[in-house]
């Protein structure tokens, strides 16, 4: 039995069905926070009461808020509001700048280099505890 | 950026965790997904990208230019070791040709698990090759489903023509247990 995936399928190239992508963004493609990763950690520094506060900020700036009240990688973000990682990343950007979130950049790897031994550790007893 | 936001108001950012990530590649329809889901304590999520890449046309007369924008999607899914660790597993697009230019999915990989299909072993030659030459670690897995095995794990070896080194491990990748184990030896091989 073989299960296929949708991800795994050619996806339509038809332009005709394609939206803009950057129209969120305000023709916007680059975040000012280039080294915001997939798996970047980013959390809110507000409450959802200061949150109520906060305005001038587009829908898609408050789901992310919504979206990081614990704290959660970039990816997850961009998969629950069902935008491209692109886009989520620059809208990630503007909270990061007004300072609304902050974020944890991914344990650093050096090419090359064996992972550290801790983490290596870390990572297996919580494999061992699946 | 990382931790310079972590002394403002509540230091939030003190309490995230550090993320790592592995990748599941392999050819179409091997059972990528069907891992990550396996092992994953969310239903796997989906997201996708958009990839500016050189286009392969040869014949554009009108000369637009040669540069593309294309659309991958990939189903990742997570594990929470605790409170301070969070493992990521990102199922590679469909499209080699594309996600191999993906940079922010593969950088920063700890490793890779390259799943295979002995009935189609050269959907996987791809992967393989694009490892092999980023120095990004890996092992292969080797989808049996129902514990189907017509091939041995030396056959499959000669057949990917891999570095001894590199682990082997055959099962079925919609038991948990069997992707745990393959992603065990993953994390050995790294060490």
């Amino acid at each position: 039995m073989t299960t296929s995936h949708w991800a795994d399928e050619p996806l339509d190239d038809d332009p005709e069905d394609s939206v803009r992508p950057y129209t969120i963004t305000h023709g916007r493609t680059v975040s000012a926070h280039a080294d915001l990763t997939l798996i970047t950690i980013i959390v809110a520094l507000t409450s959802p009461e200061e949150q109520l506060g906060t305005r001038g900020l587009e829908p898609e700036h408050r789901s992310i808020l919504e979206a990081c009240r614990r704290p959660v990688a970039v990816a997850e973000v961009a998969a629950r509001l069902d935008l491209p990682v692109a886009v989520t990343k620059i809208l990630i950007g503007d909270l990061i700048t007004w300072g609304i979130v902050a974020a944890r950049s991914p344990a650093p790897l050096a090419v090359g280099q064996k992972p550290d031994t801790r983490l290596l550790q870390a990572v297996r007893d919580g494999l061992r505890r699946l | 950026m990382g931790y310079d936001d972590s002394d403002r108001r509540d230091g939030s950012a003190h309490r995230a965790p550090t993320a790592v990530k592995f990748l599941i590649a392999g050819g179409f329809g091997v059972g990528k997904t069907t891992m990550v889901a396996s092992v994953s304590e969310v239903e796997p999520l989906r997201t996708e990208e958009y990839l500016t890449v050189a286009s392969v046309g040869v014949d554009d007369v009108a000369g637009v230019g040669d540069k593309d924008t294309t659309t991958v999607a990939m189903d990742f899914g997570r594990i929470t070791v605790s409170s301070e660790l969070v493992v990521y597993l990102f199922g590679t697009p469909g499209q080699e040709r594309f996600w191999f230019m993906w940079d922010d999915l593969v950088h920063g990989a700890l490793g890779a698990v390259v799943i295979a299909d002995t009935r189609r072993l050269q959907t996987s030659f791809g992967s393989i090759d694009f490892f092999e030459n980023r120095g990004i670690p890996f092992v292969v897995g080797v989808n049996c489903f129902d514990g189907h095995q017509d091939r041995t794990v030396p056959e499959v070896r000669e057949a990917l023509d891999l570095d001894p080194l590199v682990p082997v491990l055959m099962g079925d990748f919609r038991q948990r247990s069997v992707s745990r184990d393959v992603l065990l030896a993953l994390v050995d091989h790294l060490a």
